[in-house]
Protein backbone atom coordinates (compact mmCIF):
# COMPACT_ATOMS: atom_id res chain seq x y z
CA UNK A 1 0.00 0.00 0.00
CA UNK A 2 1.18 3.48 -0.74
CA UNK A 3 2.03 5.18 2.53
CA UNK A 4 3.14 8.73 2.61
CA UNK A 5 5.66 10.49 4.84
CA UNK A 6 8.10 7.64 5.35
CA UNK A 7 10.74 10.05 6.54
CA UNK A 8 11.82 9.24 10.11
CA UNK A 9 10.68 12.46 11.80
CA UNK A 10 7.26 12.03 10.21
CA UNK A 11 7.04 8.46 11.40
CA UNK A 12 8.06 9.53 14.90
CA UNK A 13 5.54 12.31 14.96
CA UNK A 14 2.84 9.93 13.70
CA UNK A 15 3.64 7.43 16.44
CA UNK A 16 3.68 10.13 19.10
CA UNK A 17 0.34 11.41 17.90
CA UNK A 18 -1.18 7.95 17.98
CA UNK A 19 0.25 7.25 21.44
CA UNK A 20 -1.23 10.49 22.81
CA UNK A 21 -4.55 9.53 21.29
CA UNK A 22 -4.52 6.03 22.82
CA UNK A 23 -3.59 7.30 26.27
CA UNK A 24 -6.13 10.13 26.23
CA UNK A 25 -8.94 7.89 25.00
CA UNK A 26 -8.02 5.11 27.40
CA UNK A 27 -7.99 7.47 30.38
CA UNK A 28 -11.28 9.02 29.26
CA UNK A 29 -12.91 5.60 29.03
CA UNK A 30 -11.63 4.71 32.50
CA UNK A 31 -12.87 7.89 34.16
CA UNK A 32 -16.20 8.06 32.33
CA UNK A 33 -17.14 4.57 33.50
CA UNK A 34 -17.06 5.77 37.10
CA UNK A 35 -18.49 3.11 39.40
CA UNK A 36 -18.02 0.34 36.84
CA UNK A 37 -14.32 1.14 36.69
CA UNK A 38 -14.18 1.25 40.47
CA UNK A 39 -15.78 -2.19 40.70
CA UNK A 40 -13.28 -3.52 38.17
CA UNK A 41 -10.39 -2.00 40.15
CA UNK A 42 -11.68 -3.47 43.40
CA UNK A 43 -12.11 -7.00 42.05
CA UNK A 44 -8.66 -6.79 40.48
CA UNK A 45 -7.33 -5.67 43.85
CA UNK A 46 -9.02 -8.57 45.68
CA UNK A 47 -7.61 -11.03 43.15
CA UNK A 48 -4.14 -9.63 43.55
CA UNK A 49 -4.49 -9.57 47.35
CA UNK A 50 -4.99 -13.33 47.26
CA UNK A 51 -2.02 -13.76 44.94
CA UNK A 52 0.09 -11.24 46.82
CA UNK A 53 -0.76 -12.68 50.23
CA UNK A 54 0.19 -16.15 49.08
CA UNK A 55 3.42 -14.85 47.55
CA UNK A 56 4.41 -13.06 50.75
CA UNK A 57 3.54 -15.92 53.11
CA UNK A 58 5.21 -18.51 50.89
CA UNK A 59 8.19 -16.20 50.53
CA UNK A 60 8.54 -15.73 54.29
CA UNK A 61 8.20 -19.44 55.07
CA UNK A 62 10.67 -20.25 52.33
CA UNK A 63 13.05 -17.70 53.76
CA UNK A 64 12.84 -19.33 57.18
CA UNK A 65 13.33 -22.75 55.57
CA UNK A 66 16.45 -21.62 53.76
CA UNK A 67 17.79 -20.10 56.97
CA UNK A 68 17.21 -23.34 58.84
CA UNK A 69 18.70 -25.36 56.02
CA UNK A 70 21.98 -23.49 56.30
CA UNK A 71 22.31 -24.64 59.90
CA UNK A 72 24.28 -27.83 59.24
CA UNK A 73 23.97 -28.77 62.86
CA UNK A 74 22.67 -31.65 64.88
CA UNK A 75 21.62 -30.88 68.42
CA UNK A 76 22.19 -33.87 70.70
CA UNK A 77 20.22 -33.48 73.93
CA UNK A 78 21.67 -35.29 76.94
CA UNK A 79 19.81 -37.05 79.72
CA UNK A 80 19.54 -35.05 82.91
CA UNK A 81 22.01 -35.67 85.71
CA UNK A 82 24.93 -37.14 83.74
CA UNK A 83 28.26 -37.19 85.47
CA UNK A 84 30.98 -35.01 83.90
CA UNK A 85 32.82 -38.20 82.86
CA UNK A 86 29.78 -39.43 80.96
CA UNK A 87 29.56 -36.09 79.18
CA UNK A 88 33.18 -36.47 78.16
CA UNK A 89 32.46 -39.99 76.84
CA UNK A 90 29.68 -38.59 74.64
CA UNK A 91 31.98 -35.79 73.44
CA UNK A 92 34.63 -38.34 72.45
CA UNK A 93 32.12 -40.61 70.64
CA UNK A 94 30.56 -37.73 68.75
CA UNK A 95 33.94 -36.33 67.81
CA UNK A 96 34.88 -39.59 66.09
CA UNK A 97 31.85 -39.61 63.78
CA UNK A 98 32.72 -38.91 60.11
CA UNK A 99 32.03 -35.36 58.89
CA UNK A 100 31.87 -33.72 62.30
CA UNK A 101 33.78 -30.44 62.20
CA UNK A 102 32.80 -28.87 65.50
CA UNK A 103 31.41 -29.73 68.91
CA UNK A 104 30.03 -27.26 71.37
CA UNK A 105 28.80 -28.18 74.82
CA UNK A 106 25.80 -26.22 76.08
CA UNK A 107 25.14 -26.73 79.75
CA UNK A 108 21.67 -26.56 81.29
CA UNK A 109 22.37 -23.07 82.66
CA UNK A 110 23.67 -21.84 79.37
CA UNK A 111 20.66 -23.28 77.49
CA UNK A 112 18.33 -21.37 79.76
CA UNK A 113 20.32 -18.18 79.31
CA UNK A 114 20.25 -18.52 75.52
CA UNK A 115 16.56 -19.23 75.48
CA UNK A 116 15.90 -16.18 77.60
CA UNK A 117 18.05 -14.06 75.32
CA UNK A 118 16.16 -15.28 72.24
CA UNK A 119 12.92 -14.15 73.84
CA UNK A 120 14.33 -10.66 74.13
CA UNK A 121 15.10 -10.74 77.83
CA UNK A 122 11.65 -9.65 78.87
CA UNK A 123 11.25 -11.97 81.79
CA UNK A 124 13.58 -13.50 84.28
CA UNK A 125 12.81 -17.17 83.63
CA UNK A 126 14.93 -18.21 86.56
CA UNK A 127 12.47 -16.46 88.82
CA UNK A 128 9.43 -18.05 87.20
CA UNK A 129 10.66 -21.64 87.13
CA UNK A 130 11.43 -23.67 90.23
CA UNK A 131 13.92 -25.78 88.28
CA UNK A 132 15.57 -25.55 84.87
CA UNK A 133 13.59 -27.68 82.35
CA UNK A 134 16.12 -27.40 79.54
CA UNK A 135 18.54 -30.26 78.91
CA UNK A 136 22.26 -29.91 78.38
CA UNK A 137 23.28 -30.56 74.81
CA UNK A 138 26.05 -30.87 72.27
CA UNK A 139 25.70 -28.74 69.13
CA UNK A 140 27.44 -30.84 66.48
CA UNK A 141 28.50 -28.96 63.36
CA UNK A 142 28.71 -31.09 60.23
CA UNK A 143 30.61 -30.46 56.99
CA UNK A 144 27.70 -31.31 54.61
CA UNK A 145 23.89 -31.23 55.03
CA UNK A 146 23.52 -34.76 53.58
CA UNK A 147 25.45 -36.21 56.56
CA UNK A 148 22.93 -34.81 59.04
CA UNK A 149 20.60 -37.80 58.96
CA UNK A 150 23.37 -40.40 59.50
CA UNK A 151 24.99 -38.49 62.33
CA UNK A 152 21.64 -37.92 64.01
CA UNK A 153 20.91 -41.67 63.82
CA UNK A 154 24.32 -42.63 65.25
CA UNK A 155 24.05 -40.11 68.07
CA UNK A 156 20.57 -41.26 69.06
CA UNK A 157 21.94 -44.79 69.73
CA UNK A 158 24.19 -43.52 72.54
CA UNK A 159 22.72 -44.43 75.93
CA UNK A 160 23.44 -40.99 77.42
CA UNK A 161 21.43 -39.29 74.72
CA UNK A 162 17.84 -38.26 75.36
CA UNK A 163 16.91 -36.90 71.93
CA UNK A 164 18.38 -35.64 68.69
CA UNK A 165 17.10 -32.97 66.39
CA UNK A 166 18.47 -31.63 63.18
CA UNK A 167 17.40 -28.95 60.70
CA UNK A 168 16.37 -31.18 57.77
CA UNK A 169 13.18 -32.27 59.51
CA UNK A 170 12.22 -28.69 60.10
CA UNK A 171 13.16 -27.76 56.54
CA UNK A 172 10.97 -30.52 55.13
CA UNK A 173 8.02 -29.35 57.17
CA UNK A 174 8.53 -25.72 56.21
CA UNK A 175 8.88 -26.52 52.52
CA UNK A 176 5.64 -28.50 52.68
CA UNK A 177 3.96 -25.45 54.17
CA UNK A 178 5.43 -23.25 51.44
CA UNK A 179 4.07 -25.56 48.73
CA UNK A 180 0.65 -25.66 50.30
CA UNK A 181 0.48 -21.89 50.61
CA UNK A 182 1.58 -21.44 46.97
CA UNK A 183 -0.97 -23.94 45.75
CA UNK A 184 -3.78 -22.41 47.78
CA UNK A 185 -2.84 -18.92 46.63
CA UNK A 186 -2.70 -19.99 42.98
CA UNK A 187 -6.09 -21.74 43.18
CA UNK A 188 -7.82 -18.87 44.96
CA UNK A 189 -6.07 -16.30 42.77
CA UNK A 190 -6.99 -18.22 39.63
CA UNK A 191 -10.67 -18.42 40.56
CA UNK A 192 -10.75 -14.73 41.46
CA UNK A 193 -8.85 -13.88 38.27
CA UNK A 194 -11.69 -15.39 36.21
CA UNK A 195 -14.21 -13.24 38.05
CA UNK A 196 -12.00 -10.19 37.61
CA UNK A 197 -11.64 -10.91 33.91
CA UNK A 198 -15.40 -11.02 33.39
CA UNK A 199 -15.95 -7.81 35.35
CA UNK A 200 -13.17 -5.93 33.56
CA UNK A 201 -14.51 -7.13 30.20
CA UNK A 202 -18.06 -5.98 31.01
CA UNK A 203 -16.77 -2.62 32.17
CA UNK A 204 -14.85 -2.06 28.98
CA UNK A 205 -17.77 -3.29 26.93
CA UNK A 206 -19.66 -0.30 28.32
CA UNK A 207 -17.01 1.95 26.79
CA UNK A 208 -17.13 0.00 23.54
CA UNK A 209 -20.88 0.45 23.45
CA UNK A 210 -20.66 4.16 24.22
CA UNK A 211 -18.13 4.49 21.40
CA UNK A 212 -19.86 2.32 18.82
CA UNK A 213 -20.57 5.26 16.52
CA UNK A 214 -16.94 6.28 16.74
CA UNK A 215 -15.76 2.73 16.08
CA UNK A 216 -18.06 2.57 13.06
CA UNK A 217 -16.56 5.76 11.64
CA UNK A 218 -13.04 4.56 12.40
CA UNK A 219 -13.60 1.37 10.45
CA UNK A 220 -15.15 3.33 7.62
CA UNK A 221 -12.27 5.75 7.19
CA UNK A 222 -9.65 3.01 7.34
CA UNK A 223 -8.41 2.76 10.93
CA UNK A 224 -6.70 -0.57 11.51
CA UNK A 225 -8.13 -3.08 13.96
CA UNK A 226 -5.17 -2.52 16.27
CA UNK A 227 -5.67 1.22 16.22
CA UNK A 228 -9.28 0.66 17.28
CA UNK A 229 -8.23 -1.79 20.00
CA UNK A 230 -5.48 0.24 21.64
CA UNK A 231 -7.58 2.76 23.60
CA UNK A 232 -9.48 -0.13 25.17
CA UNK A 233 -6.27 -1.95 25.96
CA UNK A 234 -5.00 1.20 27.64
CA UNK A 235 -8.23 1.40 29.65
CA UNK A 236 -7.80 -2.22 30.72
CA UNK A 237 -4.16 -1.65 31.65
CA UNK A 238 -5.10 1.40 33.73
CA UNK A 239 -7.77 -0.65 35.55
CA UNK A 240 -5.30 -3.47 36.20
CA UNK A 241 -2.52 -1.14 37.32
CA UNK A 242 -4.83 0.70 39.76
CA UNK A 243 -6.01 -2.60 41.24
CA UNK A 244 -2.42 -3.76 41.52
CA UNK A 245 -1.28 -0.54 43.18
CA UNK A 246 -4.01 -0.86 45.81
CA UNK A 247 -3.18 -4.53 46.38
CA UNK A 248 0.55 -3.80 46.71
CA UNK A 249 -0.09 -1.11 49.32
CA UNK A 250 -2.38 -3.36 51.36
CA UNK A 251 -0.14 -6.43 51.18
CA UNK A 252 2.97 -4.46 52.13
CA UNK A 253 1.24 -2.61 54.95
CA UNK A 254 -0.07 -5.90 56.33
CA UNK A 255 3.35 -7.52 56.10
CA UNK A 256 5.05 -4.56 57.77
CA UNK A 257 2.56 -4.89 60.65
CA UNK A 258 3.25 -8.62 60.96
CA UNK A 259 7.01 -8.08 60.99
CA UNK A 260 6.66 -5.31 63.54
CA UNK A 261 4.55 -7.56 65.74
CA UNK A 262 6.94 -10.49 65.35
CA UNK A 263 9.89 -8.42 66.46
CA UNK A 264 8.16 -7.98 69.80
CA UNK A 265 7.05 -11.56 70.42
CA UNK A 266 9.14 -13.86 68.21
CA UNK A 267 12.42 -12.02 67.65
CA UNK A 268 14.32 -15.23 66.76
CA UNK A 269 12.14 -15.78 63.67
CA UNK A 270 14.29 -14.89 60.64
CA UNK A 271 11.60 -13.09 58.56
CA UNK A 272 12.63 -11.34 55.34
CA UNK A 273 12.86 -7.55 55.59
CA UNK A 274 9.77 -5.59 54.42
CA UNK A 275 11.87 -3.68 51.86
CA UNK A 276 13.00 -6.96 50.33
CA UNK A 277 9.42 -8.23 50.16
CA UNK A 278 8.28 -4.96 48.56
CA UNK A 279 10.96 -5.37 45.91
CA UNK A 280 10.05 -9.02 45.21
CA UNK A 281 6.27 -8.76 45.23
CA UNK A 282 5.33 -5.30 43.88
CA UNK A 283 6.40 -5.78 40.29
CA UNK A 284 4.82 -9.24 40.12
CA UNK A 285 1.46 -7.90 41.24
CA UNK A 286 1.66 -4.94 38.86
CA UNK A 287 2.51 -7.24 35.94
CA UNK A 288 -0.37 -9.58 36.84
CA UNK A 289 -2.75 -6.65 37.22
CA UNK A 290 -1.88 -5.30 33.80
CA UNK A 291 -2.10 -8.77 32.23
CA UNK A 292 -5.58 -9.19 33.72
CA UNK A 293 -6.70 -5.75 32.53
CA UNK A 294 -5.39 -6.20 29.01
CA UNK A 295 -6.88 -9.70 28.73
CA UNK A 296 -10.24 -8.34 29.89
CA UNK A 297 -10.20 -5.55 27.32
CA UNK A 298 -9.25 -7.89 24.48
CA UNK A 299 -12.18 -10.06 25.50
CA UNK A 300 -14.43 -6.99 25.38
CA UNK A 301 -13.46 -5.77 21.90
CA UNK A 302 -13.12 -9.19 20.26
CA UNK A 303 -16.60 -9.15 18.74
CA UNK A 304 -16.24 -5.71 17.24
CA UNK A 305 -13.25 -6.41 15.10
CA UNK A 306 -14.65 -8.81 12.58
CA UNK A 307 -15.03 -6.57 9.59
CA UNK B 1 -20.60 31.62 -3.23
CA UNK B 2 -19.01 28.70 -1.49
CA UNK B 3 -19.94 26.36 -4.31
CA UNK B 4 -18.06 28.39 -6.91
CA UNK B 5 -14.97 28.63 -4.72
CA UNK B 6 -15.08 24.89 -4.19
CA UNK B 7 -15.45 24.32 -7.91
CA UNK B 8 -12.37 26.33 -8.81
CA UNK B 9 -10.20 24.19 -6.61
CA UNK B 10 -11.91 20.84 -6.52
CA UNK B 11 -10.33 17.69 -5.17
CA UNK B 12 -7.51 17.89 -7.74
CA UNK B 13 -6.62 21.40 -6.61
CA UNK B 14 -6.32 20.12 -3.09
CA UNK B 15 -3.65 17.70 -4.11
CA UNK B 16 -1.55 20.34 -5.84
CA UNK B 17 -1.65 22.61 -2.82
CA UNK B 18 -1.04 19.72 -0.45
CA UNK B 19 1.70 21.22 1.76
CA UNK B 20 4.62 18.86 1.22
CA UNK B 21 4.75 17.96 -2.48
CA UNK B 22 6.02 14.74 -4.08
CA UNK B 23 6.53 12.58 -0.96
CA UNK B 24 3.16 13.56 0.50
CA UNK B 25 1.37 13.69 -2.82
CA UNK B 26 -1.46 11.57 -1.48
CA UNK B 27 -2.55 8.02 -2.00
CA UNK B 28 -4.74 9.12 -4.88
CA UNK B 29 -1.83 10.47 -6.91
CA UNK B 30 0.34 7.47 -6.25
CA UNK B 31 -2.40 5.02 -7.13
CA UNK B 32 -3.18 6.95 -10.29
CA UNK B 33 0.41 6.84 -11.39
CA UNK B 34 0.96 3.27 -10.38
CA UNK B 35 -2.08 1.73 -12.04
CA UNK B 36 -3.30 3.70 -15.03
CA UNK B 37 -4.50 0.65 -16.91
CA UNK B 38 -7.10 -0.64 -14.45
CA UNK B 39 -10.72 0.40 -14.40
CA UNK B 40 -11.69 2.14 -11.15
CA UNK B 41 -14.27 -0.51 -10.30
CA UNK B 42 -14.99 -3.80 -11.99
CA UNK B 43 -17.74 -6.32 -11.13
CA UNK B 44 -17.31 -9.69 -12.77
CA UNK B 45 -20.41 -11.90 -12.51
CA UNK B 46 -20.99 -10.88 -8.92
CA UNK B 47 -23.70 -12.50 -6.83
CA UNK B 48 -24.32 -11.55 -3.23
CA UNK B 49 -26.62 -13.61 -1.06
CA UNK B 50 -26.98 -12.71 2.61
CA UNK B 51 -27.07 -15.43 5.28
CA UNK B 52 -30.78 -14.64 5.70
CA UNK B 53 -31.31 -16.03 2.19
CA UNK B 54 -31.94 -12.66 0.57
CA UNK B 55 -30.16 -12.43 -2.77
CA UNK B 56 -29.21 -8.76 -3.05
CA UNK B 57 -27.25 -8.93 -6.31
CA UNK B 58 -27.49 -11.50 -9.11
CA UNK B 59 -24.75 -12.03 -11.65
CA UNK B 60 -23.78 -8.36 -11.92
CA UNK B 61 -21.06 -7.44 -14.39
CA UNK B 62 -20.04 -3.80 -14.86
CA UNK B 63 -17.08 -1.46 -15.22
CA UNK B 64 -16.61 2.05 -13.94
CA UNK B 65 -13.69 3.94 -15.48
CA UNK B 66 -11.53 6.52 -13.69
CA UNK B 67 -13.11 10.00 -13.49
CA UNK B 68 -16.60 8.75 -14.35
CA UNK B 69 -19.71 10.02 -12.59
CA UNK B 70 -22.26 7.24 -12.17
CA UNK B 71 -25.78 7.16 -10.77
CA UNK B 72 -26.98 3.81 -9.50
CA UNK B 73 -30.77 3.95 -9.47
CA UNK B 74 -33.62 1.66 -8.59
CA UNK B 75 -36.35 1.16 -6.02
CA UNK B 76 -35.48 0.79 -2.32
CA UNK B 77 -34.15 -2.65 -1.40
CA UNK B 78 -32.94 -3.63 -4.86
CA UNK B 79 -29.27 -4.01 -3.97
CA UNK B 80 -27.92 -0.50 -4.58
CA UNK B 81 -26.37 -0.27 -1.12
CA UNK B 82 -25.02 -3.80 -1.40
CA UNK B 83 -23.27 -2.77 -4.60
CA UNK B 84 -21.44 -0.01 -2.73
CA UNK B 85 -20.76 -2.23 0.29
CA UNK B 86 -19.00 -4.70 -1.97
CA UNK B 87 -16.78 -1.91 -3.28
CA UNK B 88 -15.67 -0.70 0.16
CA UNK B 89 -15.57 -4.28 1.38
CA UNK B 90 -18.20 -4.04 4.07
CA UNK B 91 -19.46 -7.21 2.41
CA UNK B 92 -17.71 -9.86 0.34
CA UNK B 93 -19.33 -11.33 -2.77
CA UNK B 94 -20.86 -14.81 -2.57
CA UNK B 95 -19.48 -15.51 -6.03
CA UNK B 96 -17.73 -13.52 -8.73
CA UNK B 97 -15.04 -10.88 -8.34
CA UNK B 98 -15.08 -7.25 -7.25
CA UNK B 99 -11.99 -5.33 -8.33
CA UNK B 100 -11.06 -1.83 -7.20
CA UNK B 101 -8.15 -0.48 -9.27
CA UNK B 102 -7.25 -4.05 -10.07
CA UNK B 103 -7.28 -5.25 -6.45
CA UNK B 104 -9.59 -8.19 -5.79
CA UNK B 105 -11.26 -6.73 -2.72
CA UNK B 106 -13.50 -9.74 -2.13
CA UNK B 107 -10.51 -11.97 -1.51
CA UNK B 108 -8.47 -9.31 0.24
CA UNK B 109 -7.24 -10.32 3.74
CA UNK B 110 -9.21 -8.54 6.46
CA UNK B 111 -6.14 -6.72 7.74
CA UNK B 112 -5.71 -4.99 4.38
CA UNK B 113 -9.25 -3.64 4.31
CA UNK B 114 -8.35 -0.46 6.27
CA UNK B 115 -5.82 0.45 3.58
CA UNK B 116 -8.42 -0.07 0.85
CA UNK B 117 -10.75 2.28 2.71
CA UNK B 118 -8.11 5.00 2.78
CA UNK B 119 -8.25 4.93 -1.03
CA UNK B 120 -11.95 5.65 -1.19
CA UNK B 121 -14.42 7.92 0.54
CA UNK B 122 -17.92 6.91 1.61
CA UNK B 123 -20.88 9.21 2.27
CA UNK B 124 -24.21 8.11 3.75
CA UNK B 125 -27.79 9.30 3.90
CA UNK B 126 -27.51 9.72 7.70
CA UNK B 127 -24.13 11.55 7.56
CA UNK B 128 -22.64 9.48 10.43
CA UNK B 129 -20.99 12.44 12.09
CA UNK B 130 -19.87 12.27 15.72
CA UNK B 131 -22.23 14.63 17.59
CA UNK B 132 -19.72 15.81 20.20
CA UNK B 133 -17.07 16.80 17.70
CA UNK B 134 -17.09 20.00 15.68
CA UNK B 135 -17.12 19.92 11.89
CA UNK B 136 -13.36 20.41 11.90
CA UNK B 137 -12.84 17.65 14.48
CA UNK B 138 -15.09 15.24 12.61
CA UNK B 139 -12.98 15.65 9.49
CA UNK B 140 -9.69 15.60 11.43
CA UNK B 141 -10.81 12.36 13.12
CA UNK B 142 -10.51 10.48 9.82
CA UNK B 143 -6.86 11.52 9.60
CA UNK B 144 -6.02 11.06 13.27
CA UNK B 145 -7.28 7.48 13.47
CA UNK B 146 -5.33 6.49 10.38
CA UNK B 147 -2.07 7.66 11.89
CA UNK B 148 -1.57 10.88 9.94
CA UNK B 149 1.22 13.00 11.46
CA UNK B 150 -0.47 15.68 13.60
CA UNK B 151 1.48 18.42 11.81
CA UNK B 152 -0.34 17.62 8.55
CA UNK B 153 -3.86 17.38 9.93
CA UNK B 154 -4.86 21.04 10.28
CA UNK B 155 -3.86 22.03 6.78
CA UNK B 156 -5.61 19.10 5.13
CA UNK B 157 -8.80 19.65 7.12
CA UNK B 158 -8.89 23.33 6.17
CA UNK B 159 -8.46 22.42 2.50
CA UNK B 160 -11.35 19.97 2.34
CA UNK B 161 -13.67 22.18 4.38
CA UNK B 162 -12.86 24.86 1.83
CA UNK B 163 -13.72 22.49 -1.02
CA UNK B 164 -17.15 21.74 0.43
CA UNK B 165 -17.72 25.42 1.25
CA UNK B 166 -17.85 25.06 5.02
CA UNK B 167 -14.65 26.84 6.07
CA UNK B 168 -16.70 29.44 7.95
CA UNK B 169 -18.61 26.85 10.01
CA UNK B 170 -15.62 24.70 10.96
CA UNK B 171 -16.17 25.13 14.69
CA UNK B 172 -19.88 24.30 14.70
CA UNK B 173 -21.15 21.05 16.16
CA UNK B 174 -23.25 18.84 13.85
CA UNK B 175 -26.35 19.74 15.88
CA UNK B 176 -25.81 23.41 15.02
CA UNK B 177 -25.58 22.73 11.28
CA UNK B 178 -28.37 22.27 8.75
CA UNK B 179 -28.82 18.84 7.16
CA UNK B 180 -27.15 20.06 3.97
CA UNK B 181 -24.20 21.44 5.93
CA UNK B 182 -23.87 18.17 7.82
CA UNK B 183 -23.73 16.29 4.53
CA UNK B 184 -20.99 18.68 3.38
CA UNK B 185 -18.99 17.83 6.50
CA UNK B 186 -19.38 14.14 5.78
CA UNK B 187 -18.25 14.71 2.19
CA UNK B 188 -15.24 16.64 3.50
CA UNK B 189 -14.43 13.71 5.76
CA UNK B 190 -14.72 11.31 2.82
CA UNK B 191 -12.33 13.47 0.78
CA UNK B 192 -9.71 14.11 3.43
CA UNK B 193 -7.65 11.06 2.41
CA UNK B 194 -7.67 12.43 -1.17
CA UNK B 195 -9.28 9.28 -2.52
CA UNK B 196 -9.55 8.61 -6.26
CA UNK B 197 -13.02 7.16 -5.66
CA UNK B 198 -16.00 8.63 -3.78
CA UNK B 199 -19.03 6.47 -2.97
CA UNK B 200 -22.28 8.12 -1.89
CA UNK B 201 -25.16 5.98 -0.65
CA UNK B 202 -28.40 7.98 -1.00
CA UNK B 203 -26.58 11.23 -0.09
CA UNK B 204 -29.70 13.32 -0.64
CA UNK B 205 -32.15 10.94 1.02
CA UNK B 206 -32.61 13.21 4.06
CA UNK B 207 -32.48 16.53 2.24
CA UNK B 208 -35.06 18.88 0.73
CA UNK B 209 -34.96 19.32 -3.08
CA UNK B 210 -32.94 22.57 -3.08
CA UNK B 211 -30.35 21.20 -0.69
CA UNK B 212 -30.24 17.92 -2.60
CA UNK B 213 -29.44 19.83 -5.73
CA UNK B 214 -26.59 21.71 -4.00
CA UNK B 215 -25.10 18.48 -2.72
CA UNK B 216 -25.27 16.86 -6.16
CA UNK B 217 -23.63 19.95 -7.67
CA UNK B 218 -20.85 19.62 -5.14
CA UNK B 219 -20.37 15.93 -6.00
CA UNK B 220 -20.33 16.91 -9.64
CA UNK B 221 -17.60 19.49 -9.01
CA UNK B 222 -15.54 16.97 -7.09
CA UNK B 223 -15.91 14.65 -10.07
CA UNK B 224 -14.79 17.34 -12.51
CA UNK B 225 -11.64 17.80 -10.44
CA UNK B 226 -10.73 14.18 -11.21
CA UNK B 227 -12.41 11.98 -8.58
CA UNK B 228 -14.54 9.04 -9.69
CA UNK B 229 -17.99 9.40 -8.09
CA UNK B 230 -20.63 6.68 -7.67
CA UNK B 231 -23.98 7.84 -6.26
CA UNK B 232 -26.96 5.66 -5.42
CA UNK B 233 -30.24 7.50 -5.47
CA UNK B 234 -33.93 7.25 -6.14
CA UNK B 235 -34.25 10.98 -6.78
CA UNK B 236 -35.61 11.11 -10.31
CA UNK B 237 -35.33 14.90 -10.75
CA UNK B 238 -31.63 15.03 -10.05
CA UNK B 239 -30.78 12.13 -12.33
CA UNK B 240 -32.86 13.54 -15.15
CA UNK B 241 -31.34 17.02 -14.93
CA UNK B 242 -27.74 15.88 -14.69
CA UNK B 243 -27.83 13.36 -17.57
CA UNK B 244 -24.83 11.33 -16.44
CA UNK B 245 -24.23 7.60 -16.73
CA UNK B 246 -27.12 5.67 -15.15
CA UNK B 247 -26.96 2.07 -13.99
CA UNK B 248 -30.45 0.85 -13.12
CA UNK B 249 -30.82 -2.11 -10.79
CA UNK B 250 -33.99 -4.06 -10.20
CA UNK B 251 -34.32 -7.26 -8.24
CA UNK B 252 -30.55 -7.44 -7.81
CA UNK B 253 -29.79 -7.37 -11.54
CA UNK B 254 -28.55 -4.59 -13.81
CA UNK B 255 -31.52 -3.85 -16.06
CA UNK B 256 -30.11 -0.81 -17.85
CA UNK B 257 -26.73 0.93 -18.20
CA UNK B 258 -26.54 4.02 -20.39
CA UNK B 259 -24.39 7.10 -20.81
CA UNK B 260 -26.26 10.42 -20.37
CA UNK B 261 -29.22 8.40 -19.05
CA UNK B 262 -32.52 9.25 -17.44
CA UNK B 263 -33.97 7.84 -14.24
CA UNK B 264 -36.71 5.93 -16.02
CA UNK B 265 -34.85 5.11 -19.24
CA UNK B 266 -36.15 5.49 -22.80
CA UNK B 267 -34.05 8.63 -23.52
Amino acid sequence: MAREGARPERARSRRAGALRYFLAQGWQGFTRNGLMSLAAVVITMVTLLALGGALVVAGAVGHVARYVEQQVQVVVYLRDGLAPAAVETVRARLGRLPGVTGLEYVSKDEALARFQQSLGGHAELRDLLSRNPLPASFVVTVDRPDRLRGIAADASHLPQVEDVSYSAQTVQRLLAVTRAVRLFGAALGGALALVALVIIASTIRVTVFARRAEIEVMRLVGATAWFIRWPFIVEGAITGACGAAAAVLLVLAAYALVVHGAQGTLPFLPLPAPEQVALDVSWKLVVWGIVLGVAGSLLAVRRYLHV
Amino acid sequence: MPLETGGDRGAGGVEQRGGAPAAAGGVADQVRRAAPAFPMVEFDRVTKAYPTGVVALRDVTLRIEPQEFVFVVGPTGTGKSTLLKLIYREEAPTSGRVLVRGQDVGRMPIRQVPFLRRQLGVVFQDFRLLPRKTARENVAFALEVTGTPPALVDGRVREVLDVVGLAARADALPGELSAGEQQRVSIARALVHRPPLLLADEPTGNLDPDTSWEIVQLLSQINRAGTTVVVTTHDKTIVDILRRRVIAIDGGAVVRDEQRGLYAGGA
